[in-house]
């Protein structure tokens, strides 16, 4: 055998993943010559593939390798740290155990998936763009709308914000690396799995899953092979996302540098703690409930056949017990994300650092009660929605706190508006936005009227673009000196920001309004009354994609020619401006030892780490990092 | 792209510098409970679902129309696996005291009490008259019992490799977080199977 | 601090200004869709309501970042300096948690007290007027239980004015969602169990019924008509439809008759309602979800026309798409009621 597909890597996976597949069709016609079916059946060879197959691969691309010598006891690769670091392009695509590496991988990754659903979204306003029927019929449509959202939510907001932590969490809690390297890296190649199989899925014999992002029964459990792909592949991001939470709470708990108290944590590192917190306990829900499904459909379980005594409701509950949480989960690493530039932009430290830690606790405990708040109209017992209106309702108090003190920490700054500043200013109005149809939604009386409408689009869309992709703009302008190396342009960046908040506002902000006045959402043609706000919107929504290019084209540019970044261009004190850009391959050559606030500007003399003298001048400041200002 | 995450040469053979210890408890141990946590709420979901076809659709539970759960078989297979963590507790304080048979054969015993329970489910299933797809109860009470089960079998995955690697002398007073670690796990198991025994089967 | 000071004024000014622009702009749109229930005024006013506190809420966040920005931007000269190290000030931060805090828990107040209002049995509860609604890929059809244990059903939704109305919803295959725009209520059909809503129309008319949950590939199209009559009119329209149900009582697919099925009335019947998707002027069948088979059938053999219905993705009519037609009328009909089914269609639309 060629040595390529006996070391480790790609090739190896691949080769492994049609012995998988083998395997599959193996274990699919045993079994069912076994129970006396027909011997050969595409469906239940294709399920049992996208359940199996994929550790093939993993294992191919030597994910399970160490473990698998560590079980048996046999002596494991003596640890050169080989797998440190990156030399080249190429070990972005191999099992790589530094966090900086997996950083970059999970964020690069994202954004594919990004492109990719955003470019669905564009098609979607294409067929919009006029009622009846423009380009593709319903059925892909429904799909388009169902992958999108898929793609948005699993493969780009939650793992891409899982990538940014990734990269700089470790650094700013003074750790050499997560805690377990090995687990992270398997996080990540968990995710091109369900990406695969999620895209994969317009292949499939009878197109692709088209029953939304929520996936009701009993439509998902009637519907065509492409459904499992959403269902199986939901199991492989869910994983993915539960195993980084794990790490980040171990790291965070487990870790820290000596000095490094709760409460001397950057706020970013609170905010990935709550999430973490959050994916720990609700993300098995979604697991399960798609188990559910799976079940229903692979092998005729009753769950939610109502003929045979099933429960079409608890579908909904157990979804929502988890996808409630997990707007929060796709918002507050958003959070931190903004905590972390304002303060640095506005050289001020943040306004009531305990409140903005505490109330992100509250929003994860809050965030747990609320689910049937998706319910409102879906028949449950009526007794539930008044409880969930309240505490739904509440949840506006804690947000409310973080977004008044992040108003009076730009109270009295110096402000620098450069481009993550611009994106984290526009977070706030935008979000506030969100926040308040969020409000509006709650009331029951009104969510009666406007649920299921492109009322709710809008809401999503201020929440998830003006919120969870601002903060991530935003970050990702933030970190990229640190990530790469290099300086974004500026120029481009304040190009890209206005450009995104003009036309972010002028494709959603109509849909409240075409939805209040009683347009349907999930719908491939609508009534003759929208057509005009419906060509605005899609309009606007291309230009709103056409703005992304620029950043993309910002991006890329810049990293493989823009200027070298100085270690510190923000002049922020958390711990990760204080090494190289990029951080040299070992994080540090001796830990820091932290000795006040993280936010501390203004602060005469004040210093959030130091570093005990190292024997070499290695890293860029390795001296204390005392502030620039005078 | 090069640039990312640039080595430095000087360095490349040096390790990173040891972690702080922020907190006493072992990072292993602490990943393996918090992870228990996410494997309650998978069981916690699969509960929901018990709790909405059997209280909120008020379906009739077993027994009925003839169709009724081995209440007297599950407990004696109940006491195999609560029995299985006394000797795997046994098998642990051994090894801590350096009792190397006692550790193997508390091992052994563990590994072999699981295997049996495992069978007599399986067994059960065979002979329980009442298909998944017959009646959503049925749905439910395979889904319980197979999710348990399949969280027995990786037990037993890893408890098959701590005993093997305990008869090639693996393991000592001072090293034994391998055992450990899936020890927990399994308590796990058992305890969930007390809870799911009680409300599927007894109550 | 001075500079503080009148900052703080002007931004006050500036936001009660705007906010006053913005809370008369928002009511100034025209929101909803006609109102023509009585449930409809309650919710239009919690809404105005909720706009009215929220463009406030939205100006403050907006006015603070521009001022912010405006008077504390790094001037030149300021690049090395830092801000004022606040770290935060307990009585701000009682206040703004407080005032959201009273704002919501007053805002729910209201909200349970309009939730009361828009669900409140009328008086005569016992003797409401009832409309069951039945929602399957892709069509509803209402029936209208009459004394004597006899239906009326129709597959368009007619209602009196001024009396309450309650809807008890079925579905047989999917989640749908029974909504009229103009009522502003809706609620889930689903599988298994009967949801409920009520609602008074105040207006005559006709209103578009939207089916509003995710059901499949026709669920754009899943809609039908409610017709608001004054209440003498209404009682004609089912005196008139219980005359005519009495004589085709026996219709619908899969109905157990001894007579030879009649393919025009199976035609008509709510049950296949073939006519909500599909235009044909003998059956005054006025559909345009599939094609309009006085057009399209004008020359199909009666091989055809089987096929068409019994297994209607064997063969897709151009311009169309598979998987909108149901997919199981060979199972709801016998062989004798496809044959008679088609024979009709055959015999009206041929040229
Ligand atoms: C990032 C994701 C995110 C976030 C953060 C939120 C935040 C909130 N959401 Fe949203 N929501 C979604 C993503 C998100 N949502 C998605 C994707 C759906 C649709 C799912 C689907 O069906 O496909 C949805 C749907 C949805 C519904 C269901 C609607 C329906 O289907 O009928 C409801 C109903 O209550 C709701 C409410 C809220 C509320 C109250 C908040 C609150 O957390 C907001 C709190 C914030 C503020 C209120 C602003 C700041 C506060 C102040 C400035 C203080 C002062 C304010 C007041 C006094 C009011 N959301
Ligand atoms: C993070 C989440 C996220 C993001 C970023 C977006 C981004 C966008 N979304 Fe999405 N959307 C959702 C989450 C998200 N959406 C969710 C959860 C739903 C609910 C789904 C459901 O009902 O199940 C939804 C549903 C949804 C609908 C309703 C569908 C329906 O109910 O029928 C629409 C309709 O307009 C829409 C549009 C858009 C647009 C125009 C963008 C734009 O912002 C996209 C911007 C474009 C890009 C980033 C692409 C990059 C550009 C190129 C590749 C260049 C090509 C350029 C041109 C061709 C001009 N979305
Ligand atoms: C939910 C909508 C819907 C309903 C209800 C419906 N149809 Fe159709 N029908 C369609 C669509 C869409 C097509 C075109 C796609 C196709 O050929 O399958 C179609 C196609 C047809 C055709 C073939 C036309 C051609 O071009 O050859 C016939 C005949 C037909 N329908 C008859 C019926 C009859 C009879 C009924 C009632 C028993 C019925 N349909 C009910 C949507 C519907
Ligand atoms: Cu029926 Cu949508
Ligand atoms: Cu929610």
């Amino acid at each position: 055998m060629p040595e390529i597909v006996r070391r480790p890597g790609l090739a190896r996976g691949g080769v492994w993943l049609l012995a998988g597949i083998a395997f599959s069709f193996g274990v699919s016609c045993l079994t069912r010559a076994l129970y006396h079916l027909d011997t050969i059946d595409g469906d239940s060879i294709a399920r049992i593939a996208m359940l199996a197959a994929p550790f093939f691969f993993l294992a191919g691309l030597g994910a399970f390798s160490y473990w698998f010598y560590w079980a048996s006891g046999k002596p494991t690769l003596p640890e050169d740290h080989s797998a440190h670091g990156a030399h080249s392009w190429k070990d972005y695509f191999r099992i790589n155990t530094d966090h900086k590496v997996i950083g970059i991988q999970y964020t690069v990754h994202s954004f594919v998936f990004l492109f990719i659903g955003g470019l669905m979204a564009m098609l979607m306003r294409a067929e919009l763009a006029a009622p009846g029927r423009q380009f593709v019929d319903a059925s892909t449509f429904n799909g388009l709308f169902s992958v999108h959202a898929s793609l948005l939510i699993f493969l780009f907001i939650i793992p891409v914000f899982a990538g940014l932590a990734n990269f700089v969490l470790p650094l700013m809690i003074g750790a050499p690396d997560m805690a377990f390297p090995r687990l992270n890296a398997l996080s990540f190649w968990l995710l091109p799995i369900a990406g695969v199989m999620m895209l994969g899925s317009f292949f499939a014999p009878g197109g692709s899953f088209s029953s939304g992002w929520t996936a009701y029964a009993p439509l998902s459990t009637s519907a065509p092979l492409g459904q499992d792909m959403f269902t199986i592949g939901v199991q492989f991001a869910g994983a993915s996302s539960i195993a980084t939470a794990l790490n980040f709470l171990v790291t965070i708990i487990t870790m820290r540098a000596p000095g490094m108290s709760f409460f001397r944590m950057p706020l970013l590192v609170w905010a990935n703690f709550s999430t973490s917190l959050l994916v720990v306990i609700a993300t098995p829900f979604i697991a399960a409930s798609q188990f559910f499904v799976l079940l229903d459909r692979g092998l005729g379980f009753r769950f939610f056949d109502p003929g045979e005594g099933g429960d079409v409701l608890m579908y909904q509950h157990v979804f929502w017990f988890y996808s409630h949480p997990a707007v929060y989960i796709m918002m507050l690493p958003g959070f931190g994300i903004i905590s972390e530039i304002l303060a640095s932009r506005a050289r001020k430290p943040i306004f009531g650092y305990r409140m903005m830690a505490f109330s992100l606790l509250a929003i994860v405990v809050l965030g747990f009660t609320v689910w049937a708040h998706h319910m409102f109209v879906s028949g449950m017992q009526s007794w539930i929605r008044v409880p969930m209106m309240v505490t739904t309702a509440i949840i506006a108090v804690p947000t409310g706190i973080k977004i008044f003190s992040w108003l009076a920490t730009l109270w009295r700054g110096i402000i620098h508006l450069h481009t993550p500043m611009l994106f984290a200013l526009g977070f706030l109005t935008m979000f506030t936005l969100g926040g308040l149809s969020g409000v509006i939604l709650a009331m029951i009386p009104v969510d009666i009227h406007v649920s299921d409408t492109y009322f709710i689009v809008a809401h999503i869309h201020y929440v998830l673009f003006g919120g969870s992709l601002f903060t991530i703009f935003a970050g990702v302008y933030y970190w990229f000196p640190k990530m790469t190396g290099r300086m974004f342009d500026e120029g481009l960046g304040k190009l890209h920001f206005w450009t995104t908040f003009i036309f972010f506002n002028a494709t959603f902000a109509p849909m409240h309004l075409i939805g209040v006045e009683g347009m349907p959402r999930r719908v491939a043609d609508y009534s003759e009354q929208f057509a005009g706000w419906n060509l605005a919107i899609s309009i606007s929504s291309w230009f709103l994609g056409l703005s992304t290019l620029i950043f993309l084209y910002n991006m890329v540019s810049s990293w493989r020619g823009g200027p070298r970044a100085p270690s510190n261009p923000w002049r922020a004190l958390t711990i990760e401006w204080q090494v190289s850009s990029p951080p040299p391959v070992f994080n540090f050559d001796s830990l820091p030892t932290v000795v006040g606030g993280p936010y501390e500007y203004g602060v005469p003399g004040a210093v959030h780490a130091v570093f005990k003298a190292p024997d070499q001048p290695v890293t860029a400041s390795s001296s204390s990092p005392t502030r620039e200002a005078h | 792209m090069e640039a990312a995450a640039i080595s430095h040469d000087l360095h490349e053979h040096h390790g990173p510098p040891a972690a702080n210890h922020s907190s006493r408890v072992d990072p292993p141990m602490l990943g393996m409970l918090l992870f228990i946590i996410s494997e309650i709420m998978v069981f916690g979901a699969f509960f929901t679902a018990y709790f909405f076809i059997r209280v909120v659709n008020g379906d009739q539970w077993f027994p009925f129309e003839g169709h009724h759960l081995p209440v007297a078989v599950a407990f004696v297979n109940t006491t195999i696996l609560v029995s299985s963590s006394f000797t795997l507790h046994w098998a642990e304080t051994s090894l801590k005291r350096n009792n190397r048979a006692a550790f193997k054969a508390g091992m052994l015993s563990t590994f072999l009490l699981g295997l049996t329970f495992l069978f007599v489910q399986i067994n059960e299933y065979v002979h329980i008259g009442f298909a998944p797809h017959d009646f959503a109860q049925g749905s439910v009470f395979y889904g319980l019992t197979g999710l348990h089960g399949a969280h027995v079998a990786i037990g037993l995955l890893l408890l098959g490799i701590v005993t093997l690697r305990a008869f090639r002398g693996h393991f000592s007073p001072e090293s034994h977080r391998g055992v450990e670690i899936p020890g927990i796990y399994w308590h796990f198991v058992d305890a969930m199977w007390i809870v799911v025994y009680f409300s599927v089967y007894v109550l | 601090m001075r500079r503080g000071n009148r900052t703080v004024i002007e931004m006050l000014v500036v936001g009660v200004v705007a906010s006053a622009i913005g809370i008369a702009i928002a009511l100034a749109i025209d929101w909803f869709p006609p109102a023509a229930s009585k449930q409809a005024g309650p919710i239009d006013t919690l809404w105005d309501v909720l706009l009215i506190i929220s463009v406030p809420v939205f100006v403050l966040v907006t006015v603070v970042v521009l001022f912010s920005v405006r008077e504390f931007r790094m001037r030149p000269g300021q690049e090395l300096e830092d801000g004022a190290p606040i770290h935060g000030n307990t009585r701000l931060e009682v206040i703004w948690t407080t005032i959201p805090a009273v704002i919501i828990a007053s805002l729910v107040v209201y909200a349970y007290l309009v939730l009361r209002d828009i669900e409140k049995a009328p008086a005569n509860a016992s003797t409401e007027m009832r409309v069951k609604v039945t929602g399957q890929q892709f069509a509803w059809e209402f029936e209208y239980p009459q004394a004597g244990g006899k239906t009326i059903k129709a597959n368009q939704l007619y209602v009196p004015k001024g009396t309450s109305v309650k809807f008890d919803i079925v579905a047989k295959d999917v989640l749908h969602d029974f909504w009229v725009p103009a009522w502003r209520m809706k609620i889930d059909a689903v599988p298994g169990i009967t949801t409920h809503y009520r609602i008074t129309p105040t207006k005559l008319g006709e209103y578009p019924i939207v089916c509003a949950e995710l059901c499949g590939l026709g669920h754009a199209f899943m809609r039908a008509t409610a017709h608001v009559l004054t209440p003498s009119n209404f009682s004609a329209w089912l005196k008139r439809q219980g005359a005519a149900s009495s004589t085709t009582a026996s219709s619908g697919g899969g109905s157990t008759t001894a007579t030879k099925p009649d393919g025009k009335k199976l035609f008509a019947s709510t049950e296949l309602a073939c006519s909500s998707c599909h235009t044909l002027a003998d059956a005054k069948a006025t559909g345009t979800t599939g094609p309009d088979l006085d057009k399209v059938l004008a020359s199909a053999s009666l091989a055809d026309i089987k096929q068409d219905i019994a297994s209607p993705n064997a063969e897709i009519a151009a311009g169309y798409q598979a998987g909108i037609m149901p997919q199981d009328f060979a199972k709801r009909l016998t062989p004798a009621e496809l044959t008679a089914l088609a024979t009709y269609l055959k015999t009206v639309t041929a040229k």
